[in-house]
């Protein structure tokens, strides 16, 4: 199976992985965060040259950012998920630009959204939302109906 | 010359949708284009969090309003893989036909748009008095015109009512009847394809290295879909092409999801005449207490313009940890639409952005 | 046919050509769009009323507000409102601009449209049926021959409010703050 050889060669060349087959067509992989590029560059070159997307994840209570890296290989249909993790303190990560080009505005999304700081991407300003002035919204500890209470005095339109 | 800024903005008879693209012109070329989206940016991944997985429902299908049925798929495809749950045959049918009905009125309403960005305005009113028989079916099986609501975990919310079946085909009869109008009056139509062809192309390398996915792939040679390369609901069970053609130009992307028409109308026959018998839903446990253990994972359907995804995270409680859509329109409407218009005619502008059949609520979410 | 007849049919010219000529202002504000195609084709037909669509706010005269509002899209629909020419009649369409809808909880959706421009009608639902544009149509109508729509007076005459509330959520509109674009692209 496909899968199992992915999964040999991504633990036997990146140090300190794991990589787990979840079922057929998915694995998911779990890289420090110095090994990220590196893995992407190894992945794009063995088929996998479909960057499907970039999400990020709030681990409030461990106080980490979650990138998750989602690739398609269309020749062998096998989605890879290829998680790291940066702290929650200072989150910067290395930009994805020189391997898959449209990683731009993924990476744009998560500045503005989890406030992380992709070295190398020449264009993090934001996208969405104009003239924000509060913390980046999608974390975990920004609390939308608190937000909306204050900004638009609704006090009783909360249920 | 001298250079000017123009907004191809929000507030405009050619733009279908809140979306605004801000153009540096110099004289009657495109100098340089960005793409401002956040016009419709609701913020329905923070929303989500706060919602049990069943008051999810109603907010999901409001992604993309012209194309709402392949949301609701999707979620309800990732909640029954956390949850483990299984869906009866006869749901799975049904959610076939539902989604391929989804695709032809999306078509239908991509048809109006484009007609009208080239001047053809008879066309848009013939697509849309057509669409509008799919939407009286819509509102027969659900109860809405526009928001569904009908896909969820553990198959379909309810049964198709006698004679549904025959007044789908009737309307798939006629549907199929005026195709050949359409042709006559629009894709065989002389100055549209001298407008169009050679307009805005790309290459198959081009396409896969840019995150194109969908009709804008296909019709530059590469003959990818969801359907067939991880089936789901009961498309291993249909037989249907997959249209693709070659060039790459603005031509080719509106030849592709015309020919689509024909095969979504064929997709449907087939689930009508091989329908099985039974539940059209399994029961779920009650979905006010209801918590999903821990988990992740990965979905994907191809919804009317390419490669739909939902990653979803659970942590065990009765809300989502986190939801995020992956969306066909976010890297076509932001990058792709600056390189392609990179150089084009102002007159251009419009029917570049409508062939890639962007919508524009997908990339705000 | 002498000047009394006729005073009987027509009550008052202006009236009669505001009230069967509503040129809507082509913008697509929100996910209310999708019902306003089918209501300006063929199968609804809206110019049986006399409503078209227009291009430019300058010629318009009524502002179809289809569903919620971002904040960006606030400062659009204000600028638009803003070049409309007086007697103008904005029709709330959806439950959005109501109290918020559905997103009521969202931190990038203004929750009551009243607040920054003039209303003079709304349509309840989620989604809307295109009938229900035809009933507020008509209503419409009725309201222009009571002297009832004023939406546009009163804007005039509260503009002090109306200002204050924009400012509160959008400090950075050119009209307010000096003219430093907001930063895009």
């Amino acid at each position: 199976m496909r899968e199992q050889d992915i999964k040999q060669m991504v633990e036997a060349n990146f140090q300190g992985s794991t990589a787990r087959v979840q079922k057929k067509g998915r694995i998911i992989v779990t890289l420090v965060k110095e090994s990220a590029p590196g893995a992407l560059i190894f992945f794009k070159a063995n088929g996998f040259d479909h960057l499907s997307a970039i999400s990020c994840t709030d681990w409030l209570k461990e106080d980490e950012f979650e990138l998750v890296y989602h690739l398609w290989s269309y020749t062998e249909r096998i989605h890879a998920m290829i998680k790291t993790r940066i702290p929650r303190s200072s989150p910067v990560a290395i930009s994805s630009i020189p391997v898959f080009e449209h990683a731009q505005t993924y990476e744009r999304e998560i500045h503005e959204m989890f406030g992380v700081n992709f070295e190398g991407n020449p264009r993090l300003i934001p996208m969405f939302l104009e003239n924000w002035q509060g913390p980046p919204p999608m974390r975990k500890d920004f609390n939308t109906r608190e937000h909306v209470k204050n900004a638009f005095g609704m006090e009783d339109n909360l249920r | 010359m001298r250079e000017l800024e123009l907004y191809f903005g929000p507030q405009h008879v050619g733009m279908v949708g809140n979306f605004g693209i801000i153009l540096n012109v110099e004289g009657d070329t495109v100098v340089k284009a960005r793409s401002n989206p956040g016009y419709l940016h609701r913020g329905f991944e923070k929303l989500m969090e706060y919602r049990s997985y069943i008051q999810n429902f109603p907010l999901v299908c409001r992604i993309n309003v012209m194309d709402p049925d392949p949301n609701e798929m999707l979620y309800a495809m990732a909640v029954e893989d956390l949850a483990g749950l299984e869906v009866p045959p006869r749901g799975h049918y049904i959610r076939s036909i539902v989604l391929e009905m989804s695709r032809i009125s999306s078509h239908l309403f991509w048809i109006w748009g484009f007609g009208n960005l080239l001047g053809f305005d008879t066309i848009g009113q013939w697509a849309m008095g057509d669409r509008d028989y799919f939407l009286d079916l819509f509102e027969e099986l659900c109860g809405g015109r526009v928001y569904h609501i009908y896909i969820w975990p553990g198959g379909v919310r309810r049964d198709l009512p006698p004679g549904f079946a025959d007044r789908l085909c009737a309307a798939c009869d006629h549907l199929e009847e005026k195709i050949s109008d359409y042709d006559d009056l629009f894709f065989n139509n002389r100055i549209f394809a001298e407008r169009t062809q050679g307009v805005a192309p790309l290459t198959r390398e081009q396409a896969i290295s840019l995150g194109i996915t969908g009709t804008n792939l296909r019709a530059t040679g590469a003959g990818y879909d969801v359907r067939k390369d991880e089936p789901y609901a009961a498309y291993s069970e249909f037989k249907f092409d997959v249209p693709v053609m070659e060039d790459g130009d603005s031509y080719s992307r509106a030849i592709v999801i015309r020919l689509e028409l024909e095969q979504s109308i064929s997709i449907i026959r087939q689930a009508i005449a091989q329908l099985p018998d039974g539940p059209a839903w399994n029961k779920v446990p009650n979905p006010f207490k209801w918590n999903i253990n821990p988990g992740e994972t990965y979905v994907k359907i191809e919804s009317s313009r390419g490669e739909e995804g939902v990653y979803m995270v659970s942590d065990g409680s009765n809300k989502p940890y986190r939801v995020y859509f992956r969306t066909p329109s976010y890297p076509t409407g932001m990058l792709v639409l600056e390189r392609l218009l990179q150089g084009a005619s102002v007159s251009d502008v419009g029917h570049i952005m409508m062939s890639l059949n962007i919508a524009a609520p997908e990339i705000d979410r | 046919m002498d000047r009394e007849e006729i005073g009987k049919i027509i009550k008052s010219p202006s009236k009669w050509g505001q009230k069967y000529s509503l040129w809507a202002v082509y913008f697509c504000t929100g996910c209310g769009i999708i019902e306003i195609p089918p209501v300006l084709t063929s199968r609804w037909d809206a110019e049986r009323f006399g409503v078209m669509p227009m291009a430019t706010p300058r010629q318009g005269n009524m502002f179809l507000i289809t569903g919620y509002v971002s904040m960006k899209t606030l400062g659009a629909i204000i600028r638009t409102y803003d070049q409309m020419l007086d007697p103008k009649y904005v029709v709330g369409f959806g439950s959005c601009p109501i109290n918020g809808g559905m997103y009521w909880d969202s931190y990038n959706t203004i929750k009551e449209l009243d607040k920054y421009i003039p209303v003079d009608g709304w349509i309840a639902g989620c989604m809307p049926r295109p009938e229900a544009i035809f009933i507020a149509v008509t209503k419409l109508w009725m309201m222009i021959d009571n002297d009832a729509a004023t939406g546009y007076k009163r804007y005039k005459e509260n503009y002090q409010y109306y200002e204050r509330n924009q400012r509160e959520v959008l400090p950075h509109l050119p009209k307010f703050a000096k003219p430093e674009h907001a930063q895009i692209g």
